[in-house]
C-alpha cells in the first residue's frame, strides 16, 4: 500500500472516529491488522518463487524458438 | 505478445509478490500453505498471461486468482482445522489494561476466527489497499456487501480484543492521545 493510501484511510478513521482524549477503536485494529500484514511482506520474495519464474520463462523461450526452427523447416 | 511485455509482466509479478503472499497467508493462517497457493497463483498467472491486459490493475488480477484458487482448493479438500498452537479458546482474551501489550501474536489469533468472507474484506481494504470498489471486483461481490462485511470483522475483532469501549484505552486519556498523534492517526 503507498503512503498516500494509508494517510487517506488514517484520515477517514480520525474524522469518523477521533474523540477528543480517546484512541479511536478502529484505527487500533487497523494499525495492528497493517502491522500483521506488513510483518510478512517485509519478509520478501522465498527464492522458490524467483526459480520457479526463472523456469516459467526459460520453458516459454525454449517453446517459441523451438516453434520458430519448425517454421523455418 | 512482444519480449517487452513479457518482461513487463514478469517485473510487475515479482512487485506484487510480497503482497500477494502476506494475502494468502492472511487467508490460509499459515505461511506453508499461503505459498503452495502462492506458487499455484503464479503458475496460473504465467499461463493465463495472454488473458491479462496490459496497463490494468494486476495486483487486483492476481489476487482475484489467488482468492479463487483458494477457495477452489477449500472445497476439494474442506477447511482443515487451523488453530496449529492448539491452546487458543481461553487464552487470548486481553484485558483492558494489557491493551498496551497486545501483541501480534493475539491479533492474527483473533483474526483468525472471523468468517472468511469478513476476514478477506477486512484484509483487502485495511491491509492489503484497495479500495471497496476493487475489493468488490476481487470477491465478485457488490460495494455494498464489501463494507458491511469490512464493518462487521471491524467490530468483531474490538470485542475479541477488547477495545471495544473508550474507557479500555491505556493508563489515561493523555498518554492515549500521545499514542495516537505518535501513530500518525
Amino acid at each position: 500500500m503507498s503512503d498516500d493510501n494509508r494517510k487517506k484511510q488514517d484520515m477517514t478513521l480520525s474524522q469518523h472516529d477521533m474523540k477528543p482524549g480517546s484512541v479511536p477503536p478502529n484505527a487500533s485494529i487497523s494499525r495492528k491488522l497493517r502491522e500483521f500484514y506488513d510483518a510478512v511482506q517485509e519478509e520478501g520474495i522465498p527464492d522458490r518463487f524467483l526459480d520457479l519464474l526463472e523456469k516459467l520463462e526459460n520453458a516459454e523461450r525454449n517453446a517459441q524458438s523451438q516453434s520458430q526452427s519448425v517454421k523455418v523447416k | 505478445m512482444t519480449e517487452d511485455d513479457d518482461r513487463g509482466f514478469k517485473r510487475d509479478l515479482l512487485a506484487s509478490l510480497p503482497n500477494l503472499r502476506a494475502f494468502a497467508v492472511s487467508l490460509t493462517g499459515r505461511h506453508d500453505k499461503a505459498d503452495d497457493l502462492v506458487q499455484d497463483t503464479i503458475m496460473k498467472a504465467w499461463a493465463n498471461q495472454t488473458s491479462f491486459t496490459a496497463g490494468t490493475n494486476m495486483r487486483a488480477w492476481l489476487f482475484t486468482i489467488l482468492r479463487n484458487e483458494f477457495y477452489s482448493q477449500m472445497r476439494k479438500r474442506g477447511r482443515e482445522v487451523q488453530d496449529t498452537d492448539g491452546v487458543f479458546s481461553e487464552r487470548f482474551s486481553v484485558h483492558p489494561e494489557q491493551y498496551g501489550r497486545l501483541d501480534l501474536q493475539d491479533f492474527r489469533k483473533a483474526l483468525d476466527t472471523l468468517p472468511d468472507d469478513q476476514r478477506e474484506a477486512i484484509i483487502l481494504v485495511g491491509a492489503a489497499g484497495f479500495a471497496y470498489e476493487e475489493a468488490a471486483t476481487i470477491c465478485g461481490c457488490a460495494v455494498g456487501t464489501i463494507k458491511s462485511r469490512v464493518s462487521r470483522a471491524r467490530t468483531r475483532l474490538q470485542e475479541l480484543l477488547g477495545v471495544s469501549g473508550e474507557g479500555d484505552f491505556g493508563p489515561d486519556a493523555g498518554h492515549a492521545a500521545i499514542t495516537a498523534r505518535a501513530f500518525g492517526s
